[in-house]
């Protein structure tokens, strides 16, 4: 039987999207753990090809988001997640999940901080692709996710490093027109490396095509006409470009 | 000793005081947040500021004010508030928590207050008791007004 590679969700006090994430990633192809961060240390990082941070509050988004989560992570396992990264693991952050790997400094330079509109937004957005990514492969150029955030404008310590990481493609994606204010209207960055990708909108989400709020909305991708994939939504090939691309890596 | 710390954010201007209100205002304010942390403690200075601006502060997004003056000039007046003594505090619990965890420190933490703190800019008259109605939660939170030197 073929050995799934195995997916590590990260849980903090606070996290409450993990549940759907780990079955967006076992419909892919991956096997997934739910793990507290206080069961966390670097032994537990073995074998594993893909940590995942989830969407949520983690620890009620004190001091600001992500900021505990990340002091605690560093506390338990030091640069663990780096050291992982260096190995060929990669990490996924989703919403919290991205403020979380912004904190820990292991995505370009930047900060997610309350949306312009003072509010919690939960809405549709348009994005764009703006370079390859191996989280992003199977999506076409402009697609569509759910974003559901309060703190998720990203801002650089100046304008010009936000202009930067649009042209070197450190912003993978952006949305399609000013939701919260973000810098350069970024919703996701990668590192330099590929294998760490955070952004705030919410594949998981739109893994089905009836996730979608048209009852008409229709699966564009390339590969799917005849070919059984017409349920997916389009989170099923954010999370299904990195089961490929985890899959050929190893 | 004591030391504060009061915290700003350089990318989030000042908005609609009417958004932090039931009813809307006679005048007109703006207002800006801010969060001031109040810490005793015993030992080395450097490591508590070092502390400080490693847990409490982003450095891309945040400012950092130290001592007691006010963050910010020309207000009308700010609404200071926070947890009453004896009230579960889940920030304060959480840093005191993450404080404890840290091998050697460099200083002891005796007592942690977090405020927040709300300034009022603009040329409406001081309506503060509005402000106290409509934020402040009597059961939980106690509070002050400053005036301001406007």
């Amino acid at each position: 039987m073929e050995e799934r590679p195995r997916a590590l969700l990260l849980k903090f006090p606070g996290t409450n999207c993990d549940e759907e994430t780990a079955r967006a990633l076992q419909v892919v192809g991956f096997s997934t753990e739910i793990v507290p961060i206080s069961a966390l240390t670097t032994e537990t990082l073995d074998g594993v090809s893909l940590v995942m941070l989830s969407g949520g509050f983690s620890y009620g988004d004190y001091v600001m988001s992500g900021r505990l989560a990340r002091l605690v992570t560093e506390q338990k396992i030091d640069a663990g997640l780096r050291e992982f990264r260096d190995n060929g693991g990669y990490l996924l952050g989703i919403c919290n999940g991205f403020q979380i790997l912004t904190q820990l400094g292991l995505l370009p330079e930047g900060s997610l901080v309350e949306n312009t509109s003072g509010r919690f937004q939960c809405q549709w957005v348009k994005m764009k692709k703006q370079a390859d990514s191996p989280f992003l492969s199977l999506l076409p150029d402009e697609f569509e996710f759910p974003m559901a955030h309060a703190e998720g404008r990203f801002v650089t310590m100046s304008a010009e490093d936000a202009r930067r990481y649009r042209e070197n493609g450190a912003a993978a994606v952006t949305y399609d027109h000013d939701v919260n204010g973000s810098f350069e209207q970024i919703a996701g960055l990668q590192d330099e490396t590929g294998r760490v990708f955070g952004m705030m909108p919410h594949p998981e989400r739109f893994l089905y095509r009836e996730d979608h709020y048209d009852p008409d909305w229709k699966n564009s991708a390339p590969d799917s006409a005849g070919s059984g994939k017409e349920k997916w939504g389009s989170g099923y090939y954010l999370f299904r470009s990195l089961y490929e691309s985890v899959t050929s890596s190893n | 000793m004591r030391e504060t710390f009061e915290i700003s954010d350089r990318f989030i201007e000042a908005g609609d005081a009417n958004e932090l209100l039931y009813e809307p205002l006679r005048g007109d304010l703006s207002f800006r947040r801010t969060r001031r942390y109040e810490i005793d403690f015993e030992g080395e200075e450097n490591n508590l500021v070092s502390f400080v601006e490693k847990t409490l502060k982003d450095s891309i997004s945040q400012e950092l004010n130290r001592g007691e003056d006010s963050a910010f000039e020309s207000f009308v007046f700010a609404l200071e508030y926070g947890m009453k003594p004896g009230a579960l505090d889940l920030e304060k619990e959480a840093i005191l928590s993450y404080h404890r965890g840290i091998e050697n420190p460099g200083f002891e933490l005796k007592e942690l207050n977090i405020r927040q703190r709300i300034y009022l800019f603009g040329d409406g008259a001081n309506e503060s008791d509005r402000f106290i109605r409509d934020i402040c939660n009597y059961a939980i939170h106690n509070w002050s007004v400053i005036p301001g030197e406007k």
